[in-house]
């Protein structure tokens, strides 16, 4: 075999061999969530079956309509689960944004004392563990009465998402150029309408992405959740799914259908926003 | 602040600071107030007596308490290395992907919608000795006849947890590495290619270089966030079997919940709390030093 052919060889051995390999690796990513939307198309029986039942014989919805047919009907209280989720998932967005923008703009624009070091302090208050945090939370609630309400879950995840709010909102800044703002301000725009008028929709679609971050926190968030609700006054989707675990034993294909209830909204907003949201974390490594 | 009056950024920056006192700084605060006492939820006056160190150190002389913290570390280790490396391979592969990158790039970030609790039930159903797929699968390959007790057995166990807690956030990784890749300019490479140097050369001395503070950032967000584990563990084993899989989280979650034994709850949260924040310090700095060298080449 001359050079060329070896080579050649070799080239389309490593083309087969990248394509398998990312095949593979899809498989496997997207394996769990295939798995769970069948699980919820087929029915108790088949999930159940032993020796297990490969290709689904018949597949149905009962699983969504029994989850939406109301308490008694083996649903659950699904629709207060998705209204409550929705408010405190929106609301705490809306107002960490707001904030978050404030505390942006202040480190990628000016500078001051300290501010690495405050930058640091806040990405710290993040780390405390939600389980570690529910405990003080749950009695500073319990005191002030507002545990069960949406109000607290606001609070609390307004304060979760602060900090790394603040991170993508800084890096979206610093991408907006400093001299566009001076200019503005030279031809008579005062320092507040220049902000509005020609950095903010510069930064709009990462502020877009650092919302909808945001809002995936709430949406998936289960440990502090799962001790400041009580009810159905304020319980969330994540602490929802609970519901259909009893003792000993598991809803497998209601869980799945409320899985798949749960999915649907964080993936279309993931879809938008995927490559801002890289944009916004890594605009400052290579510029330091 | 002092007594001048207060600039701009720090007016920016007040309601962030406000929020955060009032709901993390203050309560915090109060549970470090509290972990000095034998504070019981179910006995109320017990909030307002002192007894200095007596719970850290029960906390010291608990092997549970050191198993859990091993085990904590142990699975950080563990999961963020293999998610730094599939994360870097995934990117590569993706990177070298001629066609269909942007489905390929959304597929890659399945795993990140997926919240906490749901990769928990999600793997717990999958790893199900009796009707999971994993288990089913290896039966109907004929790998086994038995099926394997993954979430029975500690150390498939703990095996399971890893799994799931890797397979949930190697897509952070994966992504933010594929930012780097994608941002880098293409001269070094070819430069390095013409000097003769090897694949492997061109990938250690060149592309990862310049690819690691990516992978810091990857790594300082998912350290600010490590203590999701609690939900994969708390729905997958619930620190079972026998406390073989308790980690830190779950072992502060059933002391202050389950025996309602706040103060000493109190006391392992900040334990767990300490240890977070010397990942996040850690890598945070890796960061900045990354960052710096990059500056210095380029």
């Amino acid at each position: 075999m001359d050079e060329n052919a070896s080579a050649r060889l070799t080239r389309r051995t490593l083309i087969v061999a990248h394509r398998v390999g990312l095949f593979l690796a899809m498989l496997v990513i997207c394996l769990p969530g295939i798995w769970i939307v069948l699980s919820s198309l087929r029915p108790t029986v088949e999930i159940m079956a032993k020796p297990p039942v490969w290709i689904p014989q018949q597949l149905s919805f009962d699983a969504y309509v029994a989850m939406f047919s109301g308490i008694g009907k083996g649903g659950i209280p699904v629709l207060d689960y998705f209204r409550n989720s929705l408010i405190i998932s929106v609301s705490s967005t809306v107002i960490a944004v707001a904030i978050g923008m404030a505390g942006g703009y202040a480190f990628a624009r000016y500078r001051f004392r300290g501010k690495s070091g405050m930058f640091l302090g806040l990405m710290l208050t993040r780390t405390v563990p939600g389980i570690a945090m529910s405990l003080p939370l749950f009695f500073v609630y319990a005191r002030l009465g507002i545990i069960d309400t949406h109000f607290g879950m606001i609070l609390a995840y307004v304060a979760l998402n602060i900090p790394f709010t603040i991170w993508l909102i800084d890096g979206f800044f610093r991408q907006v150029p400093k001299d566009l703002a001076e200019a503005a301000q030279i031809d008579g725009c005062t320092r507040w309408q220049a902000f509005w008028q020609v950095e903010f929709p510069l930064a709009r679609p990462g502020i877009a992405s650092a919302a909808i971050f945001a809002f995936l926190t709430c949406w998936n968030e289960f440990a502090l959740a799962s001790q400041l609700t009580r009810s159905v006054n304020s319980k969330t989707l994540p602490v929802g799914l609970l519901d259909y675990t009893a003792e000993f034993t598991i809803d497998w294909r209601g869980m799945c259908a409320l899985a798949v209830v749960m999915i649907i909204p964080a993936l279309t907003l993931t879809y938008i926003v995927q490559k801002h949201l890289v944009g916004g974390l890594t605009s400052g490594a290579v510029k330091g | 602040m002092k007594g001048f009056k207060p600039s701009a950024p720090i007016l920016l920056l007040l309601p962030a600071l406000v929020v955060l006192a009032a709901v993390v700084l203050v309560p915090l605060l109060l549970s470090l107030y509290s972990s000095f006492t034998p504070f019981r939820l179910t006995r109320p006056e017990t909030f307002f007596v002192l007894i200095g160190f007596r719970n850290y150190m029960s906390i010291l002389s608990n092997p549970d308490f050191w198993w859990a913290f091993g085990r904590t570390v142990l699975l950080l280790t563990v999961a963020l290395n293999l998610e730094m490396l599939l994360g870097l391979g995934l990117a590569m592969l993706v990177e070298k992907a001629t066609s269909g990158q942007r489905i390929l790039r959304t597929l890659m970030m399945f795993p990140m919608m997926f919240s906490p609790i749901l990769v928990g039930f999600q793997f717990k159903f999958m790893f199900n000795d009796n009707i999971g797929l994993v288990n089913n699968a290896l039966q109907s390959l004929g790998v086994t006849q038995d099926a394997i007790p993954w979430l029975i057995e500690s150390h498939l166990a703990f095996t399971a947890i890893t799994i799931a807690e890797v397979w949930s956030s190697t897509s952070i990784f994966a992504i933010l590495i594929l930012a780097g890749l994608l941002a880098m300019p293409k001269e070094p490479i070819e430069a390095a290619r013409v000097d003769g140097c090897t694949p492997w050369q061109t990938f250690r001395y060149v592309t990862w270089p310049f690819v690691m503070p990516f992978a810091y950032i990857a790594m300082t967000i998912r350290s600010l966030d490590v203590a999701r584990a609690y939900d994969i563990v708390k729905i997958m084993t619930d620190g079972g079997p026998a406390g073989r899989t308790e980690l830190l989280w779950t072992l502060v979650g059933r002391t202050a919940y389950s025996d309602a034994r706040m103060g000493l709850a109190n006391a392992m949260a900040y334990f767990s709390i300490l240890l977070s924040i010397a990942f996040t310090v850690y890598f945070y700095n890796k960061l900045a030093a990354a960052r710096a060298q990059i500056g210095a080449e380029w």
